[in-house]
């Protein structure tokens, strides 16, 4: 309701009682309109930090500034293998003496602001990024490798960017399209800068983008509202408005969309989803993730893991099938290798079959007929699909027990699980990981390459040929010798390597009948502009 | 009476600021890196480092000290280590939402019990009391997640009689931010529309959060009472040909008051922090929620902040709750 319709009811409306308010609800005017053309999505969005393209690193910061503002490429819908143009209607990649070039030409695109894009808008948006070493910028920093110096803006529509023979062109534009590329207008920017903070303090609640929406307000921890940005060069059909809403529970969840209250959920747990398939006023859309669930076992010298027959035995021993159809109610895919289904470079290939008795053996070969006794960190929280860890752990530890192997749980908060993780000191962990940008080498790099000093040096695996491969992978621009060079990297670590992969999971959204076009894609990304409403 | 107001100030400022020392000292014995918590799982080393450098974590837990309190007296609470929002702007986004919520929860919980609990004294162990105590009985037993849960399905979802989770409907605009208490907020803007709708949404939450302190009310109204009607001066009262709702209201609820008073004190004190549940269930965006992620996140400024803030609310209840002893026993003095 307008403030103005609203303050002509005046005081007197309160005396009229408690008891007619209470049962005839408030109809609100003008309401009706209001929920024809707005989209209200209601989910966990406690992890939304800033709304800043340059320095938001979670699910619901990037979910929110992929529609504020728009990169120079994209992954359109579902499709993370081929690259699409956004902001720059064209780009091409040639080699040079220390690398290579990529220019990109921009198409004629405005701000919300009214101020047309240019070169210089993105130049700013990425040295930005750069100087203010947000938790992103290593995306450029070290994926990239490029600095201040690599951007040049030979005239408005043109940006050139110069990148060493260290980093692959391709992870370059594919990183480009997470959140961290997007692009700011800089004169708004700048006009809100305080204490040289490149306007982040300002960009944290308000936009200033050109992608299809604009930021309207941002009540912390209650809603975020985006109204349509009149400038975009992206339209939607008739969503006006999109409402965030902030519901951390799926009992609220459910509640408020079997009321009519919200129109997408977000966060239903696998029960939850299952119920909501037999509603005919709902549609229930299974969407994809890169998200792996897995076991980390510390390989360490003296571990009860050092020998490689070990782990093979957790492998055989872990029952992906029963853990996918009990506790995710099918809210997962099954895969054995560390590069998710959906990228370039994923292994299909199933190497471990479930087989208990096989596990025994490779135990009692390794020495350890007897079985062992290991510590295994959980987390309190839920893990991924929305299953609570503690079940997942309770099901894992009863895998386990049965080719020996007794695993003692230690639940505590993710934030104490992953201090222990960093430092080295988890034996047995169950833990998830999702790679930064839609590429194998954000998963490659870091759970093969030991001097990456992420999870293959959690884990106390040192594998010289496993470093190799995933450095080599990683700049290899040749896309079938690429695939082959993962295809080794799979393979070998689904033999040696430290992890037993769980499942990767779907994520569960739930939406009314009534609403067409809701696309939510491995990355995350929901394009609003795409969505409509009956 | 003055001194005596003022004698406690300052015995509060004591009490906060062992808050404060207890809090830094329990917030960093835990055996986990802030960093590593707020950077997520996938940053690097150097970033870790250039965050712990930048938000002075590797600097000695003393000087850290030193630091905080510092700041503190200059007003300031230092910066969360989560979100880099000032923790003084945080408390004052969450805060009042709520007090909102523990006020309205307190005004139900006195509306319920106090009655309850006086019918039950006066009928006692006839049907009337029967009700009371079974009221005191389940509403003392039942969890609050269970109750919010079944509250939230059945009156909003089921019946449609009351709005569903959070402080306003998704399509009313909040009014203009002046104390952060929507209610009060929505008066001051002269919209009562958004004044009900608020209202609406409260009248969920606050019952399901009041329920164990209604109940709790209802027993010790009802003790209390009774003890007091016991007395001999009760007996002389109606000797003397008072009617018995004047001995009742003058003298034997007035001298019953003081018990349940003390018991209203500690119990505003815990809905105040004890709101998590309720808050998450229905989307509520108050301290609860906030204090649980910061927990849970390592955000030790943050923690800080609701720990003192819950401090300083428990301590001012307290203080009030004193004084009004005196108004309800003249035999008490300040002095």
């Amino acid at each position: 309701m307008s403030k103005k319709a609203a303050s002509a009811h005046k005081l007197p409306v309160f005396s009229r009682g408690l008891a007619l308010a209470l049962s005839l609800g408030l109809s609100l005017a003008g309401a009706q309109d209001a929920r024809q053309s707005t989209l209200v999505i209601g989910g966990d969005f406690s992890d939304l930090i800033t709304l800043d393209p340059g320095v938001s690193y979670e699910f619901s910061g990037s979910l929110v500034a992929g529609n504020l503002y728009d990169t120079l490429v994209i992954y359109e819908g579902n499709d993370l293998k081929t690259l699409k143009p956004r902001l720059a209607s064209s780009w091409k990649v040639t080699p040079t003496a220390t690398g290579s070039r990529i220019i990109f030409k921009l198409r004629d695109a405005k701000f919300s602001t009214g101020r047309p894009v240019t070169a210089a808008d993105v130049i700013y948006s990425l040295t930005r990024v750069i100087a203010l070493k947000t938790p992103s910028s290593f995306l450029l920093t070290d994926v990239a490798n490029i600095t201040a110096k690599s951007l040049s803006a030979p005239d408005a529509k043109t940006v050139v960017m110069d990148i060493p023979k260290t980093a692959n062109p391709n992870i370059v534009l594919a990183l480009l399209t997470f959140n961290v590329g997007g692009v700011v207008d800089s004169t708004e920017a700048k006009a809100h800068e305080t204490n040289g903070d490149y306007g982040t303090a300002w960009l944290k609640d308000h936009s200033a983008g050109s992608g299809p929406f604009m930021l309207n307000r941002w009540d912390r921890s209650a809603q975020v509202a985006l109204d349509v940005n009149p400038n975009a060069f992206r339209k939607s059909p008739n969503i006006k408005r999109v409402i965030l809403r902030y519901m951390l529970e799926s009992a609220a969840q459910q509640s408020s969309l079997n009321s009519g209250e919200i129109d997408v959920a977000w966060d239903y747990t696998p029960d939850a989803f299952k119920a909501a398939q037999s509603n005919p006023k709902l549609k229930t859309l299974k969407t994809d993730t890169f998200q792996l669930q897995y076991l980390g076992m510390n390989s360490a010298k003296g571990s009860p893991f050092e020998d490689p027959r070990v782990r093979e035995a957790v492998r055989y021993a872990i029952d992906q099938d029963g853990i996918i159809a009990s506790l995710l109610q099918g809210l997962g895919r099954k895969t054995q290798t560390i590069i998710p289904i959906g990228l370039a470079g994923s292994d299909p290939k199933i190497y471990y079959p479930y087989n208990p008795a096989k596990a025994k053996q490779l135990l009692a070969a390794a020495g350890k007929a007897g079985g062992f006794s290991v510590d295994f960190l959980v987390s309190t929280g839920s893990c991924a699909g929305g299953v609570p860890c503690q079940d997942l752990a309770a099901k894992v530890q009863s895998d386990l027990a049965k080719v020996g192997i007794k695993a003692n749980i230690r639940q505590m908060v993710n934030s104490e699980l992953l201090t222990a993780y960093r430092a080295q000191k988890a034996q047995l962990i169950q833990v998830a990981w999702s790679p930064d940008y839609p590429d194998a080498d954000g998963n490659g790099t870091p759970l093969s390459d030991y001097a990456a000093k992420s999870l293959a040096w959690r884990n106390s695996w040192e594998n010289a040929a496993a470093s190799k491969l995933a450095q080599a992978a990683a700049i290899e621009s040749n896309s079938t010798k690429r695939l082959a060079q993962y295809g080794q990297l799979t393979a070998l670590l689904a033999k040696e390597g430290p992890y037993a992969i769980l499942f990767q999971p779907y994520k569960p959204v739930v939406v009314q009948a009534g609403i067409s076009g809701f696309n939510r894609n491995a990355n995350g990304d929901v394009q609003f502009e795409k969505i409509s409403k009956k | 009476m003055l001194t005596y107001i003022l004698r406690r100030l300052a015995l509060m400022v004591l009490v906060l600021w062992g808050v404060t020392l207890g809090a830094f000292l329990i917030s960093h014995a835990l055996p986990s890196d802030p960093a590593a918590a707020a950077m997520g799982n996938n940053a690097r080393e150097e970033q870790l480092a250039d965050f712990r450098e930048r938000n002075g974590l590797n600097k000695p837990l003393a000087t850290q000290y030193v630091i905080y309190m510092g700041q503190l007296l200059r007003g300031d609470m230092g910066t969360s280590l989560r979100t880099q929002n000032g923790i003084v702007n945080d408390l004052r986004a969450f805060f009042p939402a709520t007090l909102e919520l523990t006020l309205v929860a307190v005004v139900f919980a006195l509306l319920i019990g106090l009655p309850l609990g006086v019918i039950g004294a006066l009928y006692q162990g006839r049907p009337p009391d029967l009700l009371a105590r079974t009221f005191a009985l389940l509403g003392g037993a039942t969890p609050v997640y269970w109750l919010a849960i079944l509250a939230l399905t059945l009156f909003h979802e089921r019946l449609g009689w009351l709005p569903g989770p959070g402080r306003l409907d998704v399509y009313s605009l909040a009014p203009p931010t002046h104390t952060g208490l929507v209610l009060i907020d929505s008066l001051l803007a002269r919209d009562p529309a958004v004044f009900w709708d608020a209202l609406r949404h409260l009248i969920l939450p606050a019952l399901v959060l009041g329920a164990y302190s209604a109940a709790l009310l209802t027993r010790m109204t009802r003790s209390a009472l009774l003890e007091v009607l016991s007395q001999d001066y009760i007996r002389t009262a109606r000797s003397k040909g008072l009617s018995s709702a004047r001995v009742i209201g003058k003298h034997a609820v007035r001298n019953a008051a003081l018990p349940v008073l003390t018991v209203l004190g500690s119990l505003f004190g815990s809905l105040l922090t004890g709101a998590v549940l309720t808050e998450t269930i229905f989307s509520w965006p108050g301290i609860g929620g906030y204090a649980t992620t910061s927990a849970i996140s390592l955000d030790f400024p943050a923690v800080m902040g609701v720990t003192l803030i819950a401090g300083l609310a428990y301590s001012v209840v307290n203080l009030l709750v004193d004084l009004a002893y005196g108004f309800f026993d003249p035999r008490i003095s300040f002095s």
